[in-house]
C-alpha cells in the first residue's frame, strides 16, 4: 500500500458521530471484507427478505389457485347416503385409486395390507437403506431409477383406477364414460 | 451521518422508541446486519424460520416451494373447516341436510365448502409432490434422516385427514368411498375384523362411523398433524445450517 492512501481524509468541518462513536476520518482503500466476489450457493442470505418474499409469493399463488377453482367448480354432492343402494362402480377417493386397482388384480392381503404397509415402512426406512451419501442424481442411479419406476407405476395405477374403470371395475375410456369422482 | 439516521426514521421506528413501543419490541434499531438478525431472532412470527439460509435454498428449483404451499393449504383448510363446523352436525339424520342448507342458505357457504374440498385435494398433491422433490434432491440423507421420517408420517396423516373428511357430507359418494376404503382394513391378518370394527364402530358404515370420523377429522388428526408439523419445521430450521455429508451442488 502506498503511504498516501493510508492518510486519513478529513471529512468536513464538524466532527460526525454515529451513536456514541465519533468519526474522525475515513481511510480510502480496499473493502474490509476483501475483494468483491460472485455469490455462491453456500453463501448465506438473510431469510427476511430473501426467503420470505418468495414464500409470500408462493403462498399467494396457492391461495389464488384455490380461490379460482372454488369460484368456478362446486364440490360434488350426490344423493343422500343409502346403505341399500350400492353404486356401480364403487370408488375409493382418488388417492386410494392405485390400491383399489391393485385390489382387482391381487389378493386383498397383498393389495390392501402388504403393499400399502410395505410402501410406508419402505419410505420410513429409506434413509437407512440408501447409505450412498451423494445427492446429485447422476451419482445415485440405482436409487433414482427405483424410485422413479415406483412413482410412474403408482401414478399410472392411480389414473387407471380413477378414470379408466367403470361398472364392475371393467375398463372404460374416460372420453366415452366418465366415472371419476373427486 | 447522525442526521441521516434520524431522517430515515419511519413511524414504526418512532413508535418503537416510545415507552409502550419499548415494552413490545426488544430488538435494536435496524442499522447493521447484526441488528437485523437480532430483530429476526426476537420476532415470534419469524422464530420458525432460521435467520439465514444458504443462497441455493431460496431458489425455486431447490424446493419448488412445495413445503410452504402445503402449509398454506393446511391453513386454508383450518379456516374454511372452522366455518363449516358452525353449520354441521355429525349425525346421519342431519349431516346431509346441513350440507344442502349450507350450500343454499348460508352466506358464502357453497364457496367455503368448495375451498375446503379443493384445498384438501391440492394438499394431498402438494405433500406427495414435496416428498418426491425431497427424494430427488437427496434431502433424506444424513444428517436429515429424521425429518424425512416425520415427513412420511405427515403424508400418512394428511391422507387420513382427507379420508375421514370424505365421509362427512354423508352422500352416496362419501358413504361408498369410505365403505370401499375401510373394507381393506378388514384384511389385516388376525386383527383385521377388530380394526375395522374399531374404525367403523359397527359392522358397516353407520352413525357411529360418522361420529368417529368427525371427531378424528376435526380434533384428533389436526392436533397430531400440527404437533408433527411443529417438529418438522423446528427440525428444518435446526438442520438448515448443517452440511449434507456430501454436497454435490444444485443439479
Amino acid at each position: 500500500m502506498s503511504d498516501e492512501s493510508d492518510v486519513p481524509v478529513s471529512i468536513g468541518h464538524e466532527p460526525t458521530s454515529i451513536g456514541t462513536k465519533r468519526v474522525l476520518g475515513v481511510v480510502p482503500g480496499k473493502p474490509v471484507a476483501g475483494e468483491r466476489k460472485d455469490p455462491e450457493e453456500q453463501d448465506l442470505v438473510m431469510v427476511w427478505p430473501h426467503l420470505l418474499v418468495r414464500h409470500a409469493v408462493a403462498a399467494l399463488g396457492a391461495l389464488f389457485t384455490v380461490l379460482l377453482i372454488s369460484v368456478f367448480f362446486d364440490a360434488p354432492l350426490r344423493e343422500v347416503a343409502n346403505p341399500d343402494v350400492t353404486p356401480n362402480p364403487e370408488k375409493a377417493p382418488w388417492y386410494f385409486a392405485a390400491l383399489q386397482e391393485l385390489l382387482s388384480h391381487f389378493h386383498p392381503l397383498v393389495a390392501g395390507v402388504l403393499v400399502p404397509g410395505g410402501v410406508i415402512v419402505g419410505l420410513i426406512c429409506l434413509p437407512f437403506i440408501d447409505r450412498n451419501p451423494r445427492t446429485a442424481a447422476r451419482f445415485r442411479k440405482v436409487a433414482v431409477t427405483a424410485f422413479t419406476i415406483f412413482m410412474v407405476v403408482w401414478i399410472l395405477l392411480t389414473i387407471v383406477g380413477f378414470a379408466f374403470r367403470g361398472p364392475n371395475w371393467g375398463w372404460v375410456w374416460p372420453w366415452n364414460e366418465w366415472h371419476g369422482e373427486l | 451521518m447522525s442526521a441521516n439516521v434520524e431522517t430515515s426514521s419511519t413511524v414504526v421506528d418512532r413508535f418503537k422508541d416510545t415507552t409502550v413501543g419499548k415494552a413490545i419490541f426488544r430488538s435494536p434499531r435496524r442499522v447493521t446486519p447484526r441488528d437485523r438478525a437480532a430483530g429476526h431472532w426476537s420476532n415470534f412470527f419469524l422464530h420458525i424460520y432460521p435467520v439465514k439460509v444458504k443462497r441455493k435454498a431460496i431458489e425455486f428449483r431447490y424446493s419448488y416451494y412445495l413445503g410452504i404451499i402445503s402449509v398454506v393449504l393446511f391453513g386454508s383448510l383450518i379456516v374454511s373447516g372452522i366455518y363449516l363446523m358452525f353449520f354441521y352436525v355429525p349425525s346421519p339424520g342431519q349431516a346431509y341436510t346441513n350440507i344442502q342448507t349450507l350450500q343454499t342458505d348460508v352466506s358464502l357457504g357453497q364457496y367455503i365448502r368448495n375451498v375446503h374440498r379443493w384445498s384438501a385435494h391440492l394438499m394431498v398433491l402438494a405433500v406427495a409432490a414435496h416428498m418426491a422433490k425431497m427424494f430427488y434432491r437427496g434431502a433424506y440423507k444424513a444428517p436429515r434422516e429424521f425429518n424425512w421420517i416425520i415427513g412420511v408420517i405427515l403424508l400418512v396423516v394428511t391422507l387420513l385427514l382427507s379420508f375421514t373428511g370424505y365421509l362427512l357430507p354423508w352422500d352416496q359418494l362419501a358413504y361408498w368411498a369410505v365403505t370401499v376404503g375401510s373394507e381393506m382394513s378388514a384384511y389385516v391378518p388376525f386383527v383385521g375384523d377388530r380394526v375395522q370394527e374399531l374404525l367403523l364402530g359397527g359392522p358397516i358404515v353407520g352413525s357411529s362411523t360418522l361420529l368417529r370420523f368427525y371427531v378424528l377429522h376435526v380434533a384428533v388428526l389436526p392436533s397430531v398433524l400440527v404437533m408433527l408439523l411443529m417438529i418438522h419445521l423446528w427440525r428444518w430450521r435446526k438442520d438448515s445450517m448443517l452440511d449434507m455429508a456430501w454436497e454435490d451442488g444444485n443439479e
